[in-house]
């Protein structure tokens, strides 16, 4: 049984990667091949349920439920990618900074846990409401802002524990600046738990996107994003609840694939690390 | 324990302080200012120092901010700018609705999660263990208001069992039957932090299973019932108790989301129409009393272990 369990484990990351694969395909090559142009209005079939010329069905314009899921990949995973680049652009060299000093961490650690007091999605909302319009690069930061500090965290945490390492006395000894050593033996070795917290930030943050889309406080409505489509059909959610049924499908589907690569890539990289996080 | 109380104490303190300040500096990075914002596009800029005078905005930041703490220590979270009522009064009038809601999904976190984790852990890799793992799984990956939705597509809209929306209060009206319109919402909300708790009573499950007194309480020929309610259960409370208090950031969260599906009257939704309207002091006020109650509540927790578990006292 514990064989079965592994296997099911490994083939539930393989086909998690197979995901992913098909996703980012999607994300970068969807308007070459979509079957229909995402923003076409076809008033005589509106509403139409699942068939075979439009298998996802439309929405309330009439417009094809199917292509603009898969257009909607592209907004989802450059916003993902985005996030994850600014929690770690932020995060690691502050985590690791307050992790090898003790008195700046002591200060920097206190104001990350009264960030983290706010819950993510009620930060995210008054940072969008702060900066005033909807549009990528605000979501970028105010989801970006949320997942900042998390990443701080995981890497001061890990800094902590490898700073305690006989390498970085040697090379402490050896006479090493303390860049050298930041940079050559610390930040090097915290490649693992960056990565994998990495992966969760994207799966977090983009269900976190698809919230704010929803609530009407993300992205403009006129790109098409799983969250906004979700968004618009809810007044048709008894009529033609395939509107929001295929684009929470490519949602669940998406944050549950990084789920299991960062939990396979956790177990893989540091079983130490699995009650940091 | 006493030491352990102050200590504490005063970290919870701090965090407040700090909770304090960031909103403060948040407020600071609006661009242009409160008081033409509340006037609008129509008024004249003697208008906008009039109320930048009451308000005390003319005056240098730091006596700004030195005012702010010294009216959050007072209970004064200033006045909605749509409602033109203080924010404090306002939220209380929606907190029935989400205190209510948190209630019922926490029910759902803990009366799916706990039987479910330890079914699993009693017999591991087993189908149901595998089965459940799985739930738990998925359950993390759907967005809670995705679940609403569908919710409330099949048991509102198709099988007619449940109400879709909306919410009267039950303290107002004295009708226990209101309850009923926070059935779908508590369960959608419920659903995704059951499944972390089912892990986590899992794994801490397993690791107490192991231990000699368990196999001594066997040898004594106990019941199977006892063995794992009064022996196992109570050891394996603490990690279960911190994944339940970490839940409530969580469930906020969703809140905010399931209490706009759901057209409930909440906090969450007040954020959400606050967020739109541009309602900043509402904004600011709703997220100093979140973070403030997650403050408070990880302190809570942080005693309750310490009441579990004697050895984190002398920590």
């Amino acid at each position: 049984m514990r064989l079965a369990r592994t296997l099911l484990r490994r083939k539930a990351v393989l086909f998690a990667l197979l995901v992913l694969g098909a996703l980012l395909i999607v994300a970068a090559f969807s308007p070459l091949f979509v079957p229909y142009d995402p923003d076409a209005l076809n008033l005589t079939g509106r509403l139409q349920p699942p068939n075979l010329t439009h298998p996802f069905g439309t929405d309330h314009f009439g417009r094809d439920i199917l292509s603009r899921t898969l257009v909607g990949t592209r907004v989802t995973f450059i916003l993902g990618l985005s996030i994850s680049a600014f929690a770690l652009v932020f995060g690691v060299p502050i985590g690791v900074l307050s992790g090898y000093y003790d008195r700046l961490g002591m200060v920097v650690m206190r104001v990350i846990d009264a960030l983290m007091a706010f819950p993510a999605i009620i930060l995210a909302l008054a940072l969008m409401a702060i900066m005033g319009k909807p549009g990528m690069v605000n979501v970028i930061i105010a989801v970006g802002m949320v997942w900042a500090p998390r990443m701080v965290r995981v890497v001061y945490s890990s800094t902590l524990s490898v700073r305690e390492n006989t390498y970085v006395e040697a090379a402490r000894a050896l006479g090493a600046s303390s860049w050298r050593i930041l940079l050559r033996h610390i930040t090097i070795n915290l490649l693992s738990p960056v990565i994998v917290q990495a992966t969760f930030t994207f799966a977090f943050s983009i269900m976190e996107v698809a919230a704010l889309n929803f609530l009407g406080v993300g992205v403009p409505p006129y790109v098409p994003t799983w969250g906004g489509m979700m968004n618009e059909g809810r007044t048709y959610i008894n009529r033609a609840p395939w509107i929001i049924f295929f684009p929470g499908v490519f949602l669940a589907i998406s944050v549950l694939s990084f789920n299991l690569v960062g939990d396979a890539l956790r177990d893989r990289l540091d079983p130490k690390l699995r009650n940091v996080v | 324990m006493f030491s352990f109380i102050v200590r504490r104490s005063v970290g919870m303190v701090v965090s407040v302080l700090l909770v304090v300040t960031i909103t403060f500096i948040l407020m600071q990075l609006i661009p242009g200012d409160p008081a033409s914002v509340l006037l609008g596009p129509n008024a004249t800029p003697e208008q906008i120092e009039a109320l930048k005078r009451t308000w005390g905005l003319d005056r240098p930041i730091v006596v700004q901010f030195y005012k702010y703490f010294a009216n959050f220590f007072r209970g004064n979270l200033g006045e909605s700018i749509f409602f033109r009522q203080p924010v404090l009064r306002i939220i209380g009038q929606r907190a029935e609705t989400s205190v209510f809601l948190g209630i019922m999904a926490l029910l759902v976190v803990v009366g799916l999660g706990l039987p479910a984790g330890v079914m699993a852990a009693i017999r591991p890799n087993s189908w149901l263990d595998n089965s459940l793992l799985l739930v738990a799984l998925a359950g993390a990956s759907i967005p809670s208001f995705w679940l609403g939705l569908m919710l409330m597509a099949v048991f509102a809209g198709k099988l007619h069992l449940l109400p879709s929306s909306g919410y009267t209060s039950v303290i107002a009206t004295g009708n226990i039957a209101n309850l009923k319109n926070l059935i779908l919402p508590a369960f959608a909300l419920g659903f995704v932090n059951a499944a972390l708790v089912a892990r986590t009573a899992r794994s801490s499950m397993l690791d107490v299973l192991r231990a000699d007194y368990i196999t001594t309480a066997r040898a004594k020929g106990l019941r199977d019932s006892t063995i794992i309610l009064k022996h196992a259960l109570r050891n394996a409370a603490i990690p279960i108790t911190t994944v339940v208090s970490f839940t409530f950031a969580s469930l906020v969260s969703g809140a905010v989301v399931t209490e706009n599906v759901f057209a409930l009257p909440g906090v969450g939704s007040l954020i959400v129409q606050s967020v739109l309207k541009r309602d900043y002091p509402m904004i600011q006020g709703i997220m100093l009393v979140v973070a403030v109650l997650y403050v408070v509540i990880n302190f809570v927790t942080d005693l309750t272990y310490a009441f579990l578990d004697p050895r984190i006292r002398y920590r």
